[in-house]
């Protein structure tokens, strides 16, 4: 580790006041003892510092997911006693798991579009009716506010059930699933409650007319629905279906959620391939042959049950035309498209992807400075939902009044619209606007993308697009379960209409459709807000159901995400930051406890106790000298024989004590008991626990003289939570975690170090 | 076997030639007897001389002039004239003339006749009413003629030996009746007419809505007056919303075909565009009221909670660090 440290530089450091106290680097090691006796409230060294939150913080809240299989003597015996047919019967669960999963999120995704069509119907059938009836009588006001209030309506339900139920829900769900494919176990992010407020927040969202999107929350479903289904059971509703159980660790329930989440991508746009891209750009750990199958299996289902379900629906069983919640259309004339993508049209596409790039670096910096104002200021629940309510009203009137004050009319029956608004048009002729904003986005996106030229005027699309972009910046990160994808592509799709309106009419010849600039436009977009390429381009190029798109749309998004990312990070990205979620993205070893092979119950207790650390993996060293390394045994591990009171002397008494198995460690797993909810006779402290047949026998060790990006791509590639440095003997030097790698981030100054904080 | 197989041919070619007016089968019993039934059904489905034929008597006429000098009964030349190659062209009229067709001939020409007369009478009539559109409601009668007429033809009754449907519709790869057929049902599909007219009789809704255009169209000759159109605003406003309401509720029971739409389309220009009778932005002062205090109450939510709240905290967390490694000598040597 010592090459990176003398490589960088620590200039971000010397700003800060008061560093030389605070520093535990530079000082001598006394005074870190003396520190972390935690004695809080020493006012002369004031170490308790507190900051205004800012991104360069780590909270102690996040703990890594044990990916790394525990291979103690339990679970050799386990895997010794299992048949050839156990071995394949396993095999075969994991497939009905996946196949599983991909129903259920179809399921789901079905529901939801159902749900969100009804409401949206019946929300702008009343809208209309108000307004055909004021437009004639004066009024129209009357129907403003009926908007407004509908729309906070359905926001305030959804808002409320994600502030004070569940805040996990909040947003669109990818930064932390992300997350948890990286390896941070996020708390609460797959559980059932979050899955019922999150269907039921999006719909809410959605139908209550805000600029968001259904897709984004989507792939969180389908992640909380593959671990839920993969353990068997439920600990919300208390019921234990008894099956799975080989299946309850992280190491299973990680792989599952990879195939949830690449179920809900193909359930949201119809794009089965594109998930599993997703998931294995986001979790690149231990990506072998037969789980890449399984997750495309479950993906590949859900898309077809989707389709399935929504065919029977539309009354047209067997037409399977909605592989996915968006659809944007079929395009023709992709051989002329590429063709006119090359000479001066290239390099009006180059543009109109740089401007996606700068645009989408705009929305996210615009982005990041209101998320910073809400967690620092608006943090209160109620203050969160009278947020959103408003935000809701506000998206109406803007819309209204946008329509209100709109020339453009066309004439009814050139394309076929949903809700057409008269409004002050003449007779026969429906406000062109209103097509825009009297809609669903998806709707919307579909309409720009396939409408004849000369449907839009100009003026309408820059209104539409500069309103809408304001109106995306400002709701995504509110308390509300809502995706972000179908905005960015509508922002796109409107200004890459107008760009290709504009190019029409300077240059006389026909250049292209205005049509494909919006695809152009909308792949830019969303680009340069989301930053993801290679997933993305996949996702685009199944959703138009056009392999000959592939080539374009990826240079579109490559161009983007250069041009965005000189700027300012990709949105997910920031809001992790912004979350001090410890993401390791592509030293110093922390001072270690260790046990000894046969250890007193009274220190472990003690230890676990100890509040002032937070360890969860303790290296255990042989008793007889020299003190070399044995084993890996975990906190849950320690916990769950306390809780089971396995000790020496109980086993050699007569009294005849069940052998534990690793079922009871699958049992306890995943909420296992606080080590405070663990009572211990002062006798029993007297007592001697044998770590041997649980711990790890063979942890993942380096050395002392490895580098930063050695240790980071262990991490990375294994899925690690502690990895113990060692000296030549063997001896047990010190314990790298995942907070420790975090906390190193290559910023702009060079290695910049994160704070901890409690969160 | 072969030989065999081309003299027959070549004898019931020859039979036939010189049978210039008589049905074709009359060559067939000709034919010895063991062979007749099949021999006579593949003459009966031949109905035209075909290029194989031609090879036959070819082949025929030589080998019977190099076997037999003077085989054949009729002087080559007077044949060849007979059967030049204009008869022998694969045009059904040419061979008409000299290969005639079966008892239903002159039925199935009389069909197809008839056929192409009402064909012609329906486009002449869909093209006179073009435009304005007047599609279904003027030409229905013609259209129902044709569709009757081509049903029979098409699917003729059980047990009879008719196979006009045969001759006229399927014998060739561009079959242009049905070609007209399919174009005509498309036409009558688009133009939504069997949702005003069924059965030859129009319904009962598209004449009350006749009606009340009627009316309607009458007012506004009764108070228009070039240059000043107010009185016809006035006048004609209560017959013009009863004409809409009519027309919205055919439309939400799809009773609505192209021509009453046409009408309706037409009307409702009339009274926009010439007479310019639709209401304009009354009170756009109460819309804006309501607009600003909404686009004002997130700037003074805002507002309040940056200077009420308490700004949220994060308290920091010091880490341990190890103590000995080499790497800190490092970095205290590089700060100092």
């Amino acid at each position: 580790m010592s090459n990176i440290m003398k490589k960088v530089s620590w200039s971000s450091r010397e700003d800060d006041p008061g560093v030389a106290e605070r520093t535990p680097l530079l000082n001598g090691t006394s005074r870190q003892v003396r520190i972390e006796r935690g004695r809080r409230g020493d006012s002369e060294l004031n170490q308790t510092e507190e900051i205004p939150h800012n991104e360069k913080l780590l909270s102690v809240r996040y703990e890594s997911l044990d990916y790394d299989n525990s291979e103690n003597q339990l679970f050799l015996e386990e895997e010794r006693r299992m048949s050839l047919l156990g071995f394949r019967f396993l095999e075969f669960k994991r497939w009905l798991v996946c196949a599983f999963i991909g129903i259920f999120t179809g399921l789901v995704a079905c529901f939801i579009d159902i749900v969100v069509e009804k409401l949206s119907d019946l929300k702008y059938h009343a809208v209309k009716q108000s307004i055909v009836k004021f437009t004639e009588a004066g009024g129209l006001c009357i129907s403003l506010i009926l908007w407004a209030t509908l729309n906070a309506a359905f926001v305030l339900a959804g808002s409320l059930m994600v502030a004070f139920i569940e805040p996990v829900a909040a947003g669109s769900g990818i930064p932390q699933i992300k997350c948890y494919l990286n390896g941070v176990k996020i708390p609460r992010v797959v559980r059932l409650k979050t899955l019922l407020v999150k269907v039921f927040g999006v719909i809410c969202s959605v139908a209550g007319g805000l600029a968001v999107g259904k897709e984004g929350p989507m792939i969180h479903s389908g992640a909380v629905i593959a671990a839920g289904i993969s353990q068997g059971r439920t600990t919300s509703l208390k019921k234990d279906f008894k099956i799975f159980e080989y299946f309850r660790r992280d190491t299973e329930k990680r792989d599952f959620v990879s195939a949830g989440a690449a179920a809900g991508v193909s359930a949201a746009f119809g794009a089965p391939v594109g998930g599993v891209l997703f998931s294995l750009e986001e979790g690149a750990s231990f990506w072998n042959q037969m789980l890449t199958w399984r997750i495309f299996f479950a993906s590949m289902i859900s898309t077809f049950t989707l389709n399935f379900f929504l065919s029977i629906y539309h009354g047209k069983p067997g037409d399977l035309s909605n592989p996915g919640l968006i659809n944007f259309g079929r395009f023709e004339d992709e051989v002329r498209f590429i063709v006119e993508t090359c000479h001066l049209k290239s390099l009006l596409t180059t543009l109109c992807c740089s401007l996606g790039g700068i645009i989408g670096a705009l929305f996210n910096s615009l982005n990041y400075w209101l998320t910073i104002f809400r967690i620092r200021y608006v943090h209160r629940p109620f203050l969160q939902v009278a947020e959103a309510v408003l935000v809701a009203s506000v998206t109406a009137t803007v819309a209204f009044a946008m329509i209100y004050f709109s020339e453009d009319c066309k004439s009814l029956g050139e394309e076929p619209v949903e809700h057409p608004l008269q409004m002050f048009c003449k007779d026969g002729e429906y406000n062109s606007m209103a097509t825009a904003f009297f809609n669903t986005p998806e709707k919307s996106v579909r309409s720009l993308f396939h409408d004849p030229p000369g449907l839009y005027k100009p003026q309408t699309l820059g209104l539409f697009t500069l309103s809408y972009f304001l109106l995306a910046c400002w709701t995504y990160g509110l308390t509300v379960s809502a995706g972000v994808f179908i905005p960015s592509l509508l922002i796109g799709a409107a200004w890459g209409r107008l760009f290709g309106i504009c190019l029409a009419t300077s240059s006389n010849s026909m250049f292209a459709d205005p049509g494909r600039y919006a695809l152009i436009g909308a792949a830019a977009q969303l680009g340069g807000i989301v930053r993801m390429t290679l997933s993305l381009t996949v996702i685009i190029v199944e959703a138009t159901g056009n392999v000959t798109f592939g080539l374009p749309i990826m240079l579109v998004l490559i161009t983007a995400k250069i041009v965005g990312d000189y700027f300012v990070e990709g949105l997910y990205d920031i809001h992790i930051k912004l979350q001090s979620v410890p993401f390791l993205h592509w030293m110093m070893s922390s001072p270690v406890i260790c046990f000894k092979q046969v250890e007193k119950v009274g220190k472990i207790v003690d230890i676990l106790s100890n509040t002032s650390t937070n360890h969860n993996g303790f290296p255990v060293v042989c008793d007889q000298e020299p003190k070399r390394l044995c084993g890996l045994i975990l906190r849950s591990q320690l916990i769950v024989l306390l809780k089971h009171k396995v000790f020496v002397e109980r086993v050699n008494s007569s009294l005849i004590q069940r052998k534990l198995q690793l079922k009871d460690f699958r049992d306890a797993y995943p909420r296992f008991p606080p080590i405070q909810s663990i009572h211990v006779s002062q006798d029993e402290r007297q007592c001697m626990m044998d770590l041997r047949e649980f711990m790890n026998p063979t942890p993942y060790t380096v050395p002392q003289e490895t580098s930063l990006p050695r240790v980071f791509k262990l991490f990375r590639a294994l899925g690690l939570r502690h990895l113990v440095v060692v000296d030549d003997e063997n001896k047990v030097m010190g314990l790298v975690t995942r907070k420790d790698l975090a906390r190193y981030h290559l910023g702009k100054h060079g290695l910049e170090e994160l704070h901890l904080a409690q969160t | 076997m072969v030989g065999r197989m081309i003299a027959r041919r070549a004898h019931v070619i020859k039979c036939a030639s010189r049978k210039q007016e008589v049905n074709w089968h009359q060559c067939c019993p000709e034919l010895p007897v063991s062979e007749h039934g099949t021999a006579q059904i593949s003459c009966l489905n031949k109905s035209k001389m075909r290029f194989t034929d031609f090879i036959i008597l070819a082949v025929y006429i030589g080998l019977s002039k190099a076997l037999q000098p003077d085989g054949l009964g009729l002087p080559v030349a007077e044949w060849r004239q007979r059967v030049s190659l204009s008869e022998l062209s694969l045009s059904a009229t040419g061979f008409s003339d000299s290969f005639p067709l079966s008892i239903d001939d002159s039925h199935c020409q009389a069909l197809s006749e008839n056929l192409t007369q009402k064909c012609n009478a329906f486009v002449n009539c869909t093209l006179r009413y073009a435009q304005p559109v007047g599609v279904c409601l003027n030409c229905y009668k013609e259209f129902y003629d044709y569709k009757s007429l081509y049903r029979i033809i098409s699917l003729p009754d059980k047990g009879s030996t008719d196979n006009c449907s045969q001759i006229l519709l399927k014998s060739d790869r561009l079959q242009v009746f049905v070609v007209f057929n399919d174009f005509f049902h498309k036409l009558w599909e688009e133009s939504e007419c069997e949702n005003c007219v069924s059965d030859t009789v129009i319904k009962n809704d598209t004449l009350y809505f006749l009606n009340v255009l009627q009316i309607t169209k009458s007012c506004f000759d009764t108070y228009q007056q070039p240059g000043n159109y107010c009185d016809v605003c006035k006048q004609c406003k209560e017959n013009y919303s009863h004409l809409n309401e009519v027309y919205n509720k055919m439309g939400k029971n799809s009773s609505l075909c192209i021509d009453i739409e046409d009408m309706m389309n037409m009307t409702r220009k009339m009274w926009s565009k010439t007479f310019n009778c639709s209401f304009s932005r009354l009170e756009a002062v109460p819309v804006i009221a309501v607009s600003s205090f909404m686009l004002f109450l997130p700037i003074i939510f805002y507002l309040s909670s940056f200077l009420h709240s308490e700004q949220k905290k994060r308290k920091l967390i010091l880490p341990k660090r190890a103590a000995s490694s080499s790497n800190l000598m490092n970095i205290q040597e590089k700060k100092s």
